[in-house]
């Protein structure tokens, strides 16, 4: 195998994509837009759920509010309305809440007359991600209510002629949580962003390789590179240098836009990163090669974009955790390459994992990248002779 | 004294097989593309492969590049079995399609072309000078193919199968889409070639180019019909036309069924 041979190959793919310059801002320029218009969409929209509250009105009213008031967490976690009981429906379904606590009037003199007051949630429920949380949020509202009654109680029996006094705050208390990875400032965003790095240097690396490749068959230049020294082992190499340069600073580049332009918190080694979106461009640039054999023309190629692209982003963990699958598609999820690097450049950029950390999805992007190696090598065989 | 040493050199290797092909057969499922060819190819000579489309010259070609394996027979290619990284090497090959990276500049082309040859840096200047002005593309070196007309990719295609200096060189079709002048230039450029020692295997249909080919062999439905100078088959056939001399070959062969 000559490198001298090699180089001048990945040379000329260079100079070729150099020269394209759309096929250039798809590359540089794309994945930046869509972080971005991601990026807004993410922490533009406003995520501050809206609870309303239908507040018991008797005699001993007053105390119960105050400890509610006193368990709200505060406007700019989840903002509260107060409304009358009849408003709740039109007020959810004008979309004004989320969410609404329902106390009868009589809350507090049905609690002290030894009854059970029932206390209603009511759930808006078109967004089941908004309702699930807001059940949550509500539910533990009102647990929290109880037990600082049950509480209150509790002391009031002790003290025997003491009168009825209920403590407006609770008995103990809550430390600000802890945060193992991340923080409070981490959003959605910060676990996205890692994933996305994966995923634009192995789908347009991907894209560009087999429409490269399949150009470069039906002009009928591989066949005359076939008929030269050169081997088609030195074909594949230099195909994978000339692209995983471009897939290396393009991953950078959106390394760097994310996280000095957009902000998105990061911790970890960049070493890693690189090591992780080089490993997968290789496969990447090989499955490329491997698919086009199955294409007489570019639309054809569009056509495996789902194949190759719908099942990963669905299956790998960007969005639902693999774990979360159902059980029959979570062997699916681990013949994904996607599903390991995405594991990896979380783990690296959110964890600060080490590379002892990821050995093991580094080794199963290295088994997937020497498969294609492989698969690209024979389907050269065939599409030449 | 240098200048006779080389002429003698030339003259020894005038009668060097080159390429040398024995009950050659290549079959695609039921189509038999090369059916029993058998053939010597001499050093320094233009040995034209002459046939109407689908006679099989293009299956040739490519059987002895190595593009494709032979069902049966022996090809050597400069006394070795194709395809031979060092035969590989020496070998020159233009394909009927302009094989070109139509996004870079002529230039550009012809550099990846010599670096594979193992030409690079300051090496590749001198070789790539020549050629371009050879083709008469000189003026155009800097612009990229894909604004060329067909007949300067069809020079280019040429100026890379011959950028490197091969001993060896095979065109297929290269006159095809090129006009009376220019195919003109490129048949003086073969001869000139051949006097340098290379040899030349070129396919066509335009049977007017045959006269200008050292050896000629007429090929229907991947058989050899004849095989000799051009002279010879004049004579053999009583015709004083190649069209006619090929229509009375072909007449003599059974058609298959």
């Amino acid at each position: 195998m000559s490198m001298a041979r090699i180089l001048a190959l990945a040379r000329r793919i260079i100079r070729q994509v150099l020269r394209d310059k759309r096929t250039l801002a798809l590359i540089f320029i794309v994945p930046l837009v869509v972080m971005t218009l991601l990026y807004l969409v993410l922490t533009g929209t406003s995520n501050v759920p809206t609870l309303a509250l239908v507040r018991p009105t008797g005699a001993g009213s007053d105390r119960v509010n105050t400890i509610l008031d006193s368990l709200l967490p505060g406007q700019d976690k989840l903002k509260t309305i107060n409304i009358a009981a009849s408003q709740v429906d039109t007020k959810l379904k004008n979309g004004n809440a989320s969410a609404a606590i329902v106390f009868p009037p009589d809350f507090m003199q049905q609690i002290l007359a030894g009854q059970r007051p029932a206390v209603r949630i009511v759930l808006e429920g078109s967004d089941p991600t908004v309702a699930t949380a807001m059940s949550g949020t509500a539910n533990a509202l009102v647990h929290q209510l109880g037990i600082a009654l049950a509480i209150a109680q509790a002391q009031q029996g002790k003290g025997g002629q003491t009168p009825p006094v209920l403590t407006t705050t609770l008995p103990f208390s809550v430390d600000v949580p802890q945060y193992l990875y991340g923080g409070p400032q981490y959003t959605f965003n910060d676990s996205i962003a890692p994933v996305f790095i994966g995923i634009f240097s192995f789908f347009f690396v991907f894209l560009l390789t087999s429409v490269a490749f399949l150009r470069e068959r039906s002009q009928g230049t591989v066949e005359r590179v076939m008929v030269s020294p050169l081997t088609r082992p030195e074909l594949v190499m230099g195909y994978i240098f000339g692209f995983t340069l471009f897939a290396l600073v393009q991953s950078l580049l959106i390394l760097l836009f994310v996280v000095f332009a957009l902000r998105v918190h990061y911790s970890g080694n960049l070493a890693l990163v690189f090591l992780v979106t080089a490993l997968l461009t290789v496969g990447s640039v090989n499955l490329g090669i491997f698919l086009s054999s199955f294409a007489q023309n570019e639309f054809q190629i569009v056509q495996f974009i789902p194949l190759v692209f719908g099942i990963q982003v669905f299956l790998s963990g960007i969005f639902w955790p693999v774990a979360q699958l159902p059980a029959a598609l979570q062997p699916i999820s681990y013949l994904l390459p996607l599903t390991y690097a995405n594991n990896a450049l979380r783990g690296v950029m959110l964890k600060g994992n080490s590379f002892g950390d990821i050995a093991g999805q580094l080794i199963a992007l290295l088994v997937f990248a020497l498969v294609m190696v492989f698969l690209s090598a024979l389907s050269m065989r065939r599409q030449i002779a | 004294m240098a200048e006779q040493s080389e002429e003698q050199a030339q003259i020894q290797t005038e009668h060097e097989p080159v390429v040398v092909i024995e009950h050659l057969v290549k079959q695609f499922g039921k189509l038999r593309a090369v059916d029993d060819l058998s053939m010597t190819i001499q050093s320094g000579e233009t040995f034209g492969l002459i046939g109407p489309n689908g006679s099989g010259k293009t299956t040739l070609i490519r059987l002895l590049v190595g593009l494709v394996r032979p069902t049966s027979g022996v090809i050597r290619v400069l006394h070795e079995r194709v395809p031979h990284s060092r035969v590989l090497a020496q070998m020159g090959y233009m394909t009927q399609l302009s094989a070109l990276y139509t996004d870079l500049t002529a230039r550009e082309n012809l550099q990846f072309f010599c670096s594979i040859y193992g030409l690079r840096g300051k090496a590749q200047e001198l070789p790539i000078q020549e050629i371009l002005a050879r083709v008469d593309l000189a003026d155009r070196a800097n612009d990229v193919v894909n604004k060329f007309s067909g007949g300067m990719k069809q020079r280019l295609s040429l100026a890379c199968a011959l950028v490197h200096h091969p001993r060896l060189v095979f065109l297929d079709e290269p006159t095809v889409g090129v006009d009376p002048e220019l195919r003109r230039s490129f048949w003086d450029y073969f001869a000139q070639l051949n006097t340098e020692g290379v040899t030349i295997i070129v396919s066509t249909h335009h049977l007017d180019e045959a006269a200008r080919c050292s050896r000629l062999a007429l090929m229907r439905f991947g058989k050899l019909l004849a095989q000799d100078t051009p002279q010879a088959l004049l004579q053999q056939s009583g015709k004083d036309n190649m069209e006619d001399a090929f229509l009375q070959f072909a007449s003599q062969q059974e058609v298959p069924a």
